[in-house]
């Protein structure tokens, strides 16, 4: 690899890096607090790619002989890959295909201290918390309570009359993401896998209590109402668990 | 002028390390194919075919393929805010560091230099991509490998971001995080211990090769960062490749089989460290998610993942050499895992 070869792979890293920061679009793959970490990264690498360039051209016009030799290893060129993928798969980061390889998160602890809910009205949660406070919160705090959640469908053959609302728990890069999911039961017309969805639900408490209940807890609430993001993916797709 | 094989490689050795690895295949892409071959101008053609296919062919919709490409690329996207941090040190340590001023600074007794160098570790925040380009410039500075070593192994596990996201994820277990500091600084410093009483030179002699600045301090540091940058970072992509295909090849749903049984989870879990390759920012909330198992195999997850993962392995071959990686994981995953086995045993 040249000098000019290395700085233009630096520039096309910093280009395609600032274009994911401009549409908002690296929310799809890291979470949101990586954005000034990786906006700085951009404006290095767009100004280390570009000194390189400019001192590849000065180079080759001063001394020519030596302007193409190489001065760094090939496997530079592997740089490539990621945005090679990134423009020809365009992939929009963690869905239903995800959910069903990795195993749902299952609140085996209380995570946070619960704070009353206000008193009336519609509540909007994470759906973290909706989990967290289903299983742990010993005044029900849920019960009877119109939450508003946000997530994506991933369609399960054991719920006919619903799916499972999915939004991924992500603490750094998409390939840590942990499936949250929410039962969610009569919510009309059968949609897609991976429609984003806002759904006003009301938990369904269990017979048993979850602790006390045999296999796999399932979190379930009834769907009130629902509406399919206008806008697709939304560009802050995950929840941290922070 | 061309490089035309072997004997060039020495009139512009200052310009990178010539590995045995890749001053091959350089050397024959060079000689082969002409000089605009792969220079700058063949980025435009995947590019070009990338942006030409991207609605013509099916094979892109499979679910399968997006998954990996997500995995793929957002391993990349998260390494690149510490890959450039990391090179920004290890290019002001080759502008700036003179082998005198670490050898003033240094201690030579690696009774000294080994633990000194496992708590400098505390002080780079971020994972692991970061301080392997760094780790290599020390040595190349004169700091001795037992001590740049010592710091390797240390930096991505100690530090207070990755301590602060294991409280996070392990609400009310304080002791975890003390374990976790505690079994990562042994294996460094017993790692460090270890390659100081080898005392085998010839492993990273390719690192230690004179090296004469050309240019000012700063036009150094721009050469240093940019060359390290594209090097690490080409493992990188290498290593971030091989851990979206065994993430999709290993589902974490299928450990359940072996959590009753304390020996194959420690097993089971070293093996998922390397296997996954996740950061070390993020790994304690994956093994947080999985709480059928033992403290103390997860313990080992924490452990284990941040020294010695597929993408480090890559990482390490190419920055030291094939030759180190060989010896070095086995020993890194040996000592990692027994490291914290026993801190696990008396703490948890």
């Amino acid at each position: 690899m040249n000098r000019l070869g290395r700085g233009a792979i630096m520039m096309c890293l910093g280009v395609v890096l600032g274009r994911l920061l401009w549409t908002g679009g690296f929310g799809w793959f890291v979470q949101q607090r990586m954005r000034w970490p990786l906006i700085l990264a951009t404006i290095m690498l767009l100004f280390l790619g570009g000194l390189e360039c400019f001192r590849a051209i000065n180079e080759e016009r001063d001394a020519p002989e030596t302007a193409t030799r190489a001065v760094a290893p090939s496997i530079g060129w592997m740089l490539i890959l990621p945005l090679v993928v990134l423009l020809s798969v365009a992939p929009t980061g963690l869905g239903a295909a995800a959910a069903d390889r990795v195993d749902a998160y299952v609140p085996t602890q209380q995570n946070n201290p619960f704070e009353p809910l206000p008193e009336t009205g519609l509540v909007e949660m994470r759906v973290f918390d909706f989990l967290d406070r289903a299983v742990w919160d010993e005044d029900r705090s849920l019960e009877d309570r119109v939450v508003r959640l946000e997530g994506l469908v991933v369609n399960d053959p054991a719920i006919p009359d619903g799916f499972r609302l999915t939004r991924f728990s992500v603490s750094c890069c998409a390939a840590d993401g942990i499936p949250l999911q929410v039962a969610l039961r009569n919510t009309g017309a059968p949609l897609e896998n991976d429609t984003w969805v806002t759904a006003d639900v009301v938990w369904i408490p269990p017979s048993v209590p979850y602790i006390e209940s045999e296999g796999e807890w399932i979190i379930e609430a009834e769907a009130r109402s629902l509406e399919i993001a206008p806008a697709g993916v939304p560009n802050d797709p995950y929840e941290s668990p922070y | 002028m061309l490089p035309t094989g072997e004997g060039s490689a020495s009139d512009h050795a200052h310009d990178y390390h010539s590995h045995d690895d890749h001053d091959h295949s350089d050397h024959e892409h060079a000689h082969g194919t002409g000089r605009f071959a792969l220079g700058p101008w063949s980025l435009l053609l995947p590019i070009f075919v990338a942006l030409l296919l991207r609605n013509r062919i099916g094979w892109f919709d499979g679910e399968t393929v997006r998954l990996w490409s997500t995995l793929f690329v957002s391993v990349c996207v998260q390494a690149v805010p510490f890959l450039v941090l990391g090179v920004v040190i290890s290019g002001l340590i080759a502008a700036f560091v003179s082998p005198d001023m670490v050898e003033r600074f240094v201690p030579k007794r690696p009774l000294f230099a080994v633990p000194s160098a496992g708590l400098a570790g505390m002080a780079l925040p971020g994972c692991e991509c970061g301080s392997v380009p760094i780790a290599g410039r020390l040595v190349s500075a004169g700091t001795p490998p037992a001590a740049a070593l010592t710091f390797l192994l240390a930096a991505p596990a100690i530090n207070p971001v990755v301590l602060i996201s294991t409280a996070v994820a392990f609400p009310g277990e304080g002791r975890l995080v003390l374990a976790r500091f505690l079994a990562s600084l042994v294996a460094a410093m017993a790692v460090g211990s270890w390659w100081a009483r080898r005392n085998d030179e010839s492993l990273l002699a390719q690192l230690r090769h004179e090296h004469e600045r050309e240019g000012s301090r700063w036009s150094e540091f721009v050469d240093v960062a940019a060359r390290d940058l594209v090097h690490a970072g080409g493992y990188l992509v290498l290593g971030a490749m091989a851990a979206a295909t065994l993430q999709l090849i290993v589902p974490r749903s299928a450990l359940d089989l072996v959590a009753d049984n304390e020996l194959l989870s420690v097993l089971m879990f070293a093996a998922l460290a390397i296997l996954l390759s996740i950061c070390s920012e993020a790994d304690a909330f994956v093994a947080a998610g999985l709480p059928q198992f033992s403290l103390t195999s997860r313990l080992v997850f924490l452990v284990v993942g941040p020294v010695i993962d597929l993408k480090l392995v890559a990482m390490h071959a190419g920055v030291f050499g094939r030759r180190f990686a060989a010896i070095f994981a086995p020993v890194t995953l040996l000592v990692a895992v027994a490291s914290a086995v026993v801190i696990g045993q008396v703490l948890l």
